[in-house]
């Protein structure tokens, strides 16, 4: 399902952007789907949108592990792998941390991950 | 951090402020908000529009945002809303040098920020935790017999700073000297006592950086001295700026945050005993405490003229993140005033938030949770001492000044 489209930003930033699903399944399993800008991050697809369950405290300077996220199965190998520093701080994440986890800060939407399902963990603290 | 650089003239209503947003709130000052600050700080969201132009006696006039909404906005969008120019320390405008990394934007930011990230990022600081809580102990074994103490002076003051000299690699016999400081510029609110403050720190600095040059160590300081954001070697101003902001936002925000909680600890049995009986639930519990005694503010200059929630904002205007209220946003979190450890997750305001967020608020959290579990652990059952009355530092940390406790 392919909804790469172009609009203004959801966070008033002007531009034309293509954009790219990314549906967000809450810790009770409640559903969103966002249009994200290619080019953002998960995290930045959640926290402009108001999707609860991501903190990222830090705004994505990898410097706070508080926009944990799981990554759905079937996406996990498309998105890459954690890097170091990202691995570090995913020890340090108050939720389960699992084989699927990431930092969403640190996955960039690409045209390719149109359609990625997330799921969030119960804490970031 | 906080505003609390002097006033410079009689305050006049710049041209595009309209008139009937101006207050003087007297926030961090006036004899209302010292009554009893977080009260008043919450209370704001029912006498006064989400964004007024305030000013005060010891604080230049700026657009005080009272929502959460307003704050998380203007935190995260550096390109609106810089923090260039905001830190509310003195400083000669012909000898200037900037804080750092807080006066830094992304993506420079970013290089200086990575220095010491390492150093208190979450895995770090979860290695700590045994002796911190070691630490904690030891201070408690000191005053347990006598059946009071003061808390301030016994506990919430010397835990958090030493736990940061260790982490700066400074030795932990400065305590007394480093607190006479920290009180002198942000609680004074005098600009000659803040003056000569700031030139006993700046000659101590000074000589701390030569030593960490020479004898490199594991502490932020040296780390910061040996540091080349992007490859490149620092200038002396910039070494100095980023280890004299690092020394002052790390002395007093924990110690007032720790006040602050074991006044309402003290007042509470009840609750008291409901953090005692729940013990799985105390990052809930700590997440709720930072939210209704957070002690500090945020500021940012607007980068270039815009409308605001509907307000003309000029380039070069102050803007205040008043983040305690912004955590009694109604909005944001019903029945704000209402201790309840049991809401649901919203991210709390307490560490600002975006690319500045507290880069101490892992050590922060730990530190909380921890004093919390070994005092109430040691001594359950503890009151104010009979007889005394809780008065609270002006300035722009929020804190008691003293916090007698009895058992």
């Amino acid at each position: 399902m392919l909804l790469a489209r172009s609009r203004r930003r959801p966070d008033g930033v002007q531009g034309e952007f293509t954009m790219a699903l990314v549906t967000y399944v809450q810790h009770d399993g409640a559903r969103q789907d966002v249009d994200v800008p290619v080019g953002d991050t998960i995290m930045q697809g959640a926290v402009n949108n108001m999707v609860d369950g991501i903190v990222a405290e830090c705004g994505g300077g990898l410097a706070c592990a508080t926009c944990h996220c799981y990554v759905a199965d079937d996406w996990s190998e498309k998105t890459g792998e954690a890097s170091e520093v990202e691995n570090d701080m995913l020890e340090a994440v108050s939720a389960e941390r699992k084989t699927t986890s990431r930092l969403s800060c640190q996955i960039t939407m690409t045209e390719e991950l149109d359609g990625i399902v997330i799921y969030l963990p119960a804490t970031q603290f | 951090m906080a505003t609390t650089a002097p006033a410079s003239g009689p305050f006049q209503i710049p041209a595009h402020v309209p008139p009937e947003l101006v207050r003087k709130l007297g926030i961090t000052e006036s004899p209302e908000f010292l009554a009893n600050p977080h009260k008043f700080m919450a209370e704001l969201h029912n006498t006064c529009p989400p964004i007024v132009y305030s000013y005060g006696d010891h604080s230049p006039a700026a657009w005080n945002l009272l929502k959460y909404e307003d704050a998380y906005f203007v935190l995260r969008h550096p390109e609106f809303f810089t923090t260039e120019g905001t830190g509310p320390f003195p400083r000669d405008p012909n000898d200037y040098w900037k804080i750092i990394p807080l006066e830094i934007e992304p993506p420079e930011h970013r290089k200086y920020r990575a220095i010491i990230d390492p150093l208190v990022s979450p895995k770090t600081v979860v290695a700590m935790e045994t002796s911190i809580r070691a630490f904690a102990n030891e201070l408690i074994d000191g005053f347990i017999g006598k059946g009071e103490c003061e808390f301030a002076k016994e506990f919430g003051r010397p835990l958090p700073v030493c736990v940061f000299l260790d982490i700066m690699g400074l030795p932990r016999d400065m305590m007394d000297e480093f607190v006479r400081w920290a009180m002198g510029l942000l609680h004074a609110q005098d600009r000659q006592i803040a003056g000569q403050v700031m030139a006993e720190v700046t000659a101590y600095l000074g000589t701390v950086i030569q030593e960490k040059r020479a004898n490199p160590d594991d502490g932020v300081v040296s780390a910061i001295v040996h540091g080349r954001p992007g490859g490149q070697e620092m200038s002396a101003k910039e070494t100095f700026g980023f280890v004299f902001f690092l020394f002052i936002a790390g002395l007093d925000t924990v110690f007032a945050t720790l006040n602050n909680i074991f006044v309402w600890l003290a007042e509470n049995p009840e609750r008291r005993q409901e953090i005692i009986d729940t013990p799985d639930n105390i990052n809930n519990v700590v997440e709720e405490l930072l939210r209704v005694f957070t002690v500090t503010f945020s500021g940012r200059t607007v980068r270039d003229d815009i409308e605001f929630r509907g307000i003309q904002m000029k380039k070069g205007d102050r803007i205040t993140s008043i983040l305690p209220s912004c955590n009694y946003d109604p909005d944001v979190f019903p029945n704000p005033t209402e201790v309840n450890f049991h809401r649901p997750r919203k991210p709390v305001l307490t560490f600002a938030g975006g690319a500045h967020s507290c880069l101490g608020a892992h050590l922060a959290r730990l530190e909380v949770r921890i004093c919390i579990q070994e005092f109430l652990r040691r001594i359950p059952n503890f009151t104010i001492k009979p007889g005394a009355k809780i008065e609270y530092w002006p300035g722009g940390v929020v804190g008691p000044k003293d916090v007698p406790l009895a058992w």
